[in-house]
């Protein structure tokens, strides 16, 4: 279990983390989301003990980082791609690390075998893909047999297959009894691997909750409905109560009214409907909502120009 | 692809006893030494270094009437030790890279997530740096004051042999020496944390200070490191005004200390 109770830094005069307490129970896989800039590294580098928090303290299994006694034994983490020196082959990365914490050799072989990296075990680290290097970071975090995981942007670099071999590692371990924290920018890879959610911006607490209770909070439920007579439809809607807008396509989109009560107004207005369907904002648009505010880096709006 | 089962240790971390120690992180940090490539490298260079200026060094002054050896300060071991100049330079970066490499690479963030207090992970590399250059350096010096005793055995120039006042002090300290430059090259590494730049400031301590300070009266380059090395330290008969073997080597190893005790200070106080 990760806990972090008044969890602040400073560097300078921007704050990056302000006041952070949250928890990560064991059993679950929890994401860890925000913008960029929200504080999500500084927060994982200060559970790690990478960084000194100015105020309040994060815990795993109830102590500092640097009090546990086998730290590799007891957490995992993947925090940086490529977090070993290109010279070293990834055998050579990971027999260091055991023996820091007495991790018997074999382990070594197992964890190559489980993140796929047994054929270029005796490679430079240096000369590895993206995705390889991603993989012999987790390699590193699994080498102890951790009850905690930590990843910070896990399946950056890794193709499609490997996204989703990521995904069931990361439930499998969690379904193990594991505490699992992954942090990421990839809402809807979230939403299929995560249980709870922490949800930060410019360094605070925005949500702490679960997917289910997150998506259900934060979506509306809307409805497009297409009709051959568009204006018909928008006035029997308006007599109702309903103020439906109009979308691009010539669509409609009415929130908050079941489908089945526009059904009936268009009938009761002998309309005809050539759509109706409900739609569920994705988690990615809950997201965004609720971090409009915090986003700290935002691109301008370009305006797209038709080609000549 | 499968996911291969994840078998649990037989015991569990709270059963075991013990913690990752100053032993734990001694076995990694000579792991990591073994395992870079620069390290094969520099060893490499330095024996060869060695053994070749050794070579030039003593064939070439082997070989006058013997008339030329009497009335200044010959020193046959002086001349052997020349080529121990390759490894003081050599086994400075070795010092350097055992640090700045990690902090280039993001190494250092697996480092302290294995061994998360910092005064361990300082007592170790600094241990295993200096104990590793100690051994490499002594066994260097002897081999280089008797290979180049019997290049000038082959001309006519008076030798020194080990039983002689101050020879064994010589070849001794010479080889202990080389371990203080590797670890002030490990004390300027951790202070910078940066490859080029700590090489580039140990490059200059060594070798750029003595040529500046030349100019200076009352000759302060003979508290330079390079000029103890090769005038005090590496030297039977006194060279003129230069300090004595004793005070030159633990003034250096004054020197190491401050720059080990700035580095450790920076690594346990500065966010990694």
């Amino acid at each position: 279990m990760i806990v972090t109770r008044g969890l602040t830094k400073r560097y300078g005069k921007t704050v990056a983390v302000d006041g952070l307490s949250f928890t990560v129970p064991s059993g679950v896989v929890t994401g860890f989301l925000g913008p960029n800039g929200s504080g999500k590294s500084t927060t994982m580098r200060m559970i790690m003990g990478l960084d000194v928090p100015d105020a309040g303290a994060a815990t795993v299994n109830g102590l500092l980082y640097d009090e546990l006694r086998w730290p590799l034994r007891e957490v995992g983490a993947l925090l940086d791609a490529k977090a070993f020196h290109p010279g070293r082959t990834a055998r050579q990365h990971l027999r260091w690390l055991a023996k820091s914490n007495e991790i018997p050799g074999a382990r070594i072989d197992e964890v190559l075998d489980i993140v796929g990296l047994t054929s270029v075990a005796d490679q430079r680290a240096g000369k590895f893909s993206l995705g390889m290097g991603q993989r012999l970071g987790i390699a590193g975090a699994l080498l102890g047999d951790p009850g905690v995981l930590l990843f910070d942007e896990p399946v950056n670099g890794l193709d499609p297959e490997g996204i989703r071999w990521a995904r069931y590692l990361l439930r499998d371990l969690a379904a193990e009894g594991r505490t699992v924290l992954v942090s990421s920018h990839l809402i809807s890879e979230m939403a299929l691997t995560a249980e709870r959610l922490v949800v930060i911006g410019r360094g605070t607490l925005i949500a702490e909750t679960s997917v289910e209770d997150f998506s259900a909070q934060h979506q509306s439920e809307a409805v497009r409905v297409v009709t051959p007579t568009l204006q018909l439809m928008v006035t029997a809607l308006s007599k109702e109560g309903v103020r439906p807008t109009v979308s691009e396509d010539g669509g409609i989109v009415v929130t908050g009214v079941p489908c089945a009560r526009i059904g009936e107004i268009a009938a009761r207005a002998s309309l005809t409907l050539h759509e109706l369907t409900p739609i569920r904002a994705s988690l990615e648009d809950a997201f965004m909502e609720l971090t409009s505010d915090s986003v700290e880096y935002r691109s301008r709006e370009r305006e797209l120009v038709p080609a000549r | 692809m499968t996911i291969a089962a994840l078998s649990l240790p037989a015991t569990t971390p709270a059963a075991r006893e013990g913690r990752v120690g100053f032993r734990q992180a001694v076995a990694a940090e000579v792991s990591k030494l073994a395992s870079l490539r620069s390290t094969k490298l520099l060893l490499g260079i330095t024996v060869l270094g060695t053994m070749l200026v050794t070579f030039l060094s003593t064939n070439g002054a082997a070989h006058h009437p013997r008339q030329w050896y009497q009335g200044f300060g010959w020193d046959p071991t002086n001349q052997a030790m020349a080529g121990l100049a390759i490894g003081s330079l050599a086994l400075g970066v070795l010092g350097v890279l055992a640090i700045s490499g990690e902090y280039g690479s993001g190494t250092m963030r697996s480092s302290l997530a294995a061994v998360p207090r910092r005064e361990t992970l300082f007592a170790a590399k600094a241990t295993v740096v200096g104990l590793f250059t100690l051994v490499f350096g002594e066994i260097l010096s002897f081999v280089a004051f008797f290979f180049g005793h019997a290049i000038l055995s082959t001309g006519v120039a008076p030798t020194a042999h080990l039983g002689q006042p101050g020879v064994l002090r010589a070849v001794v300290l010479t080889g202990a020496f080389l371990s203080l430059f590797a670890l002030l090259g490990l004390g300027l590494g951790l202070i910078i944390r940066h490859t080029a730049g700590a090489i580039a400031t140990f490059a200059g301590v060594t070798l750029l200070a003595p040529i500046l300070l030349q100019t200076i009266a009352g000759h302060p380059a003979k508290y330079t490191p390079a000029i103890i090395f090769a005038q005090s330290v590496a030297a039977v008969v006194p060279q003129g005004n230069q300090l004595s073997a004793t005070i030159g080597f633990v003034l250096m190893a004054l020197y190491t200390v401050a720059a080990l005790a700035v580095g450790a200070v920076v690594l346990i106080k500065r966010d990694a």
